[in-house]
């Protein structure tokens, strides 16, 4: 088995296309440490030690009537979420936010979620889209491949609009041959399109009671490093799949960590800073942090 | 030696000194230490298997005298959450394990002066005398030496005594880091020093019985002190041979007096594979998803575990400490077998007993921990009058109930 991962990961380098049996084989190793160690190659070969991690603000519209809307200055991104099934109405909101974020990027709305809305008012997805960009927003905060009914050309109106894509995401995974659908379908669409500049490999819901395991989620992100060798970084969650998770999978392939949090948390009547640990966590990997915003700018600190 | 030098030289099989495990520990890369750890793994365990065990945890008193400055679960003498639980609350909780398959307790707790040895001993003794086939893995080294204080009787004779009334088997708690100035940081000392802590073991192991051994890193130890505590143990293994598996976890720092942050998964993963390398008389290697989470624990598994520990019905420690991952019987096998193994269920001694119960017969599902009591429970056993008080706070409750 560890002859087939090498001798596959050998014509990725060599930019050959791997054959389905190759694939297959890759996609179900339990011989994690070196299909980990491979795409750690692949991803030290593009980013070296530099791992990238940005504070986000979540902010959720409507906003109250009245409330004072006040974003943490730590924040990198500020990321609207929550209804978008009346998006007209929204779009005021938006553009409270937009405004409170005083220059910070903000990224709104999931794409398929705005595409389903699209739908079902019979309004043009093009228009949903100016409007959020003429609100203000940068950034589209996620598009779920899965389930997108057209994603190819829903993204390309994203770029259209004149708006950025935060991160090309998955939403549910079930079972290997899933999986890897997912990862054939990202480098499909980057193959298409280009622009797509971070994928987030990982589902980010699960059936209840059956959460994805260890082994699932590290060979899942290693070969969206491996196989998806067109899309930049290869992204994991802090806040959805907590430090310990996040942190290996910095180790096999992932570079970029999305969704730290902005605030201190005290509680417990103790302070914890998430820049510290986030910090002490990619170092503890033997990796270099540096923030970014939600731009993909590096952030001075 | 370069790190390579050291690679090769464990990959022979040969034994790593104290300088060449820190080295690895230090500088090997995280993948290569993996590999290794795993290469170990497998000579010793070529069978696939990954064992476990249905278990119950269970701390029959919170109430010490130690005050260990890492410790997030006692409370001193006198204080009203201070609690013993009664000889019924233990037998219904035997009763609930049996349900769910297990055939032991894991009964550790805190340093009480109001229960004497005979207090343990008729515990044991009732317990055996209810479930003779249920097995007693109780009191870690501190405790025994507590009670060798409390009893003024030498630590081979509490060991005797309490064999005679039921004692199975001993496990490694309370060795945190066994290096007397960790231990004089965590105000662990005055418990038991290293060489106290030690040897407790090797009287437990000349009186025939096998006891486990563990490590609480990521306090206030340097890594070289991590190693010098591995070989502490690997010295009395070599003795005695009395260790069934080694056990480490990440010092949980919520709500504990000594604060500071948990040692990330990846330092977790380092430590395990370098124990397997290092620890080369330890037969066995358990997976701490208690604290590391079901993910990390399972990853364990290719980094040098071949255990996954128990199966919790109930956790109190760890828990107060701030972690709180809970997988029931179902769970761990899933990830077991989605790693690549069969999952055996064993005993204390390693023995396997069979296949997961669950597939045999219908048992509840377990999707939350249990804990030694429910808040607010307050009642005091009544057995307890039947034992001297010794602290003051019991004398005067006792007085004036
Ligand atoms: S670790 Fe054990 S001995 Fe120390 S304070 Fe806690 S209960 Fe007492």
């Amino acid at each position: 088995m560890k002859e087939q991962i090498q001798e596959a990961a050998a014509r990725i380098t060599a930019g050959y296309r791997l054959t389905d049996e190759a694939i297959g084989a890759l996609a179900e190793t339990r011989d994690i440490l070196t299909l980990g160690m491979l795409a750690d190659e692949a991803r030290r070969l593009r980013h070296g030690t530099d791992t990238t991690f940005v504070r986000v603000a979540e902010v959720r519209v409507p906003l109250d009537d009245g409330a004072r809307l006040e974003i943490p200055a730590a924040a990198r991104e500020v990321r609207i979420s929550d209804r978008t099934d009346s998006l007209t109405t929204l779009i005021p909101h938006v553009r409270r936010v937009v405004a409170a974020a005083d220059g910070v990027p903000v990224s709104a709305f999931s794409l398929e979620a705005l595409e389903a809305q699209a739908a079902i008012s019979g309004r043009r997805l093009a228009d949903l889209l100016a409007a959020l960009r003429d609100a203000g927003a940068d950034l589209i905060a996620e598009a779920a491949l899965d389930q997108l009914s057209h994603a190819e050309h829903a993204l390309e109106q994203v770029r259209k609009a004149g708006l950025g894509l935060a991160r090309l995401t998955v939403q549910h995974t079930a079972g290997t041959a899933e999986r890897l659908e997912h990862i054939i379908r990202a480098r499909a669409l980057q193959q298409s399109l280009g622009w797509i500049e971070s994928f987030a490999p990982l589902g980010r819901s699960w059936p209840p009671g059956a959460p994805s395991t260890g082994y699932e989620d590290v060979r899942q992100v290693a070969l969206a490093r491996l196989l998806v060798d067109n899309i930049a970084s290869i992204q994991v969650d802090w806040g959805r799949y907590g430090p310990k998770l996040a942190q290996v999978a910095l180790t096999v392939g992932a570079d970029d960590v999305d969704g730290v949090s902005p605030v201190d948390d005290t509680g417990e009547g103790r302070r914890r800073s998430p820049l510290e640990d986030i910090r002490r966590n990619i170092l503890a990997a033997g990796l270099v942090p540096v923030e970014r915003d939600g731009a993909r700018r590096r952030v001075m600190s | 030696m370069s790190i390579e030098a050291l690679a090769e030289k464990a990959r022979a099989g040969a034994r790593l000194n104290e300088a060449e495990a820190l080295e690895m520990y230090l500088s090997a890369p995280t993948p290569l230490l993996g590999q290794l750890a795993d290469q170990q793994r497998w000579k010793r365990h070529p069978d696939r298997a990954v064992t476990y065990i249905i278990d119950r945890n269970v701390n029959y008193t919170n109430v010490c005298v130690a005050r260990c400055s890492f410790c997030a679960f006692y409370r001193p003498v006198g204080s009203p959450e201070g609690y013993v639980l009664g000889f019924d609350e233990i037998f219904a909780k035997i009763d609930e394990t049996i349900a769910l398959g297990g055939g032991q307790l894991l009964l550790q707790g805190g340093h009480n002066p109001d229960l004497p040895l005979e207090w343990y001993e008729d515990l044991f003794r009732a317990v055996k005398s209810r479930y003779p086939a249920f097995r007693l893995h109780a009191l870690s080294p501190p405790e025994v030496l507590h009670l060798s204080r409390l009893a003024q009787t030498t630590v081979p004779d509490v060991v005797r005594r309490l064999v005679a009334a039921g004692l199975d088997s001993i496990p490694g708690g309370g060795a945190e880091i066994l290096v007397d100035r960790v231990r004089k940081l965590l105000h662990c000392y005055s418990k038991a020093s290293a060489d106290e802590w030690i040897d407790v073991m090797r009287h437990a192991h000349r009186a025939g019985l096998r006891t486990t051994a563990t490590m609480m890193y990521g306090s206030v130890e340097t890594p070289a002190e991590r190693i010098e505590h591995m070989g502490r143990l690997r010295a009395l293994q070599d003795e005695t041979a009395g260790f069934t598996a080694f056990i480490a976890w990440s010092y949980q720092p919520e709500h504990t007096l000594l604060q500071g942050v948990e040692a990330t998964a990846v330092e977790y993963l380092r430590t395990l594979a370098t124990a397997r390398l290092f620890l080369d008389n330890f037969p066995n290697l358990q997976a701490s998803w208690v604290t590391q989470g079901a993910k990390v624990g399972q990853l364990s598994l290719a980094y040098g575990a071949n255990d996954m520990g128990s199966v919790m019905i109930e956790e109190n420690v760890v828990r107060a400490a701030g972690a709180a991952y809970c997988m029931d019987e179902i769970e761990i096998v899933r990830n077991i077998e989605d790693a690549g193994f069969e999952a055996r269920r064993r005993n204390m001694h390693y023995d396997v007993l069979g296949g997961p119960v669950f597939r045999e017969r219908q048992v509840p599902r377990l999707l939350e921990l249990a804990v030694a009591r429910a808040d607010g429970h307050r009642s005091v056993p009544a057995e307890l009058i039947n034992y001297p008080a010794r602290s003051r706070a019991e004398r005067d409750r006792r007085t004036r109930t």
